[in-house]
């Protein structure tokens, strides 16, 4: 796996690591990162420690009231019997 | 020789694989339908519209393939076609200032440094909901596929048929405009600068 951005170095630590919370938050991070950063960078960097509880209360909160619209049945029925229709 | 795009299903098959593997999103997919359009009616169009496309197309969905996001790129693009211009959807995003926005220094800054978890722990009523429908629609899409859906970032781009460089920058722009909405909401709701 080759890492995106190994050509543009300008600021290593603090770009690097905000740049790694993010594949975190993105869900991008390999196990062996995840690691690196749950296990030894967050007791020590205080920015990436809030910001990454921050984000994981606002996904919490998104999950339990803006993951909850289910399809009415009605309407699932309405697209079956269309298809079935159709076939 | 490999039939790369198409293949030609049975009947039997057509049924298998649209029962199997397209109806058990369809809760997702309203969800998603609803968080597009803001309307319960539209959102139920919608979603009868990009099931039924996604039946007069099953020849292009190949086995074996991310149905989900299969049918979340049809519904996008349905929603593109047909409902985005109907509605008084406002100016597009710049998306030219979105990306010098991101290669900036600004970045790194803390934009929201008084929101706190606590704060959030109380929004216990609709704030996160109007919060996320306030966001332009480009934005509120990356955070409903990365953050509710679990998308990855090769298979946004593909849903949203945008560079993987550009679903990073957007999904960051929107964790931030998202924080700024809400932390909006947090000094409505009393609480000063902590």
């Amino acid at each position: 796996m080759s890492s995106p951005d190994q050509s543009q170095q300008k600021n290593p630590t603090k770009v690097d690591c905000l740049d790694m919370l993010r594949l975190i938050l993105d869900g991008e991070a390999s196990p062996e990162e995840k690691k690196n950063f749950f296990e030894k960078h967050l007791d020590t960097c205080m920015p990436c420690y809030r910001t990454y509880h921050l984000e994981m209360a606002i996904r919490d909160l998104l999950k339990s009231k803006c993951g909850n619209h289910e399809a009415p049945a009605e309407l699932i029925d309405n697209i079956k019997k269309m298809i079935s229709s159709g076939r | 020789m490999e039939e790369m795009t198409k293949q030609r299903y049975s009947d039997g098959e057509r049924t298998s694989i649209f029962d199997n593997e397209f109806m058990p999103h369809i809760n997702s997919m309203y969800n998603f339908a609803y968080r597009l359009t803001l309307d319960e009616d539209d959102a139920k169009d919608l979603l009868q519209d990009t099931y039924l496309k996604a039946y007069r197309f099953i020849d292009s969905f190949q086995q074996g393939t991310n149905a989900k996001a299969w049918l979340f790129r049809i519904l996008k693009n349905s929603f593109i076609n047909d409902y985005r211009k109907k509605s008084k959807e406002p100016s597009k995003v710049d998306y030219q200032e979105v990306e010098s926005y991101y290669n900036s220094e600004d970045v790194d800054r803390q934009i929201t440094p008084d929101l706190r978890v606590e704060t959030l722990q109380d929004m216990i009523g609709d704030e996160i909901s109007n919060a996320l429908n306030a966001l332009d629609v480009d934005f509120r899409t990356v955070i409903i596929l990365c953050d509710l859906e679990g998308f990855k970032y090769d298979e946004m781009a593909k849903i949203l048929d945008i560079p993987i460089g550009t679903v990073r920058s957007r999904l960051h722009r929107a964790r931030n405009l998202l924080k700024e909405k809400l932390s909006e909401y947090a000094k409505k709701m009393g609480y000063k600068n902590a």
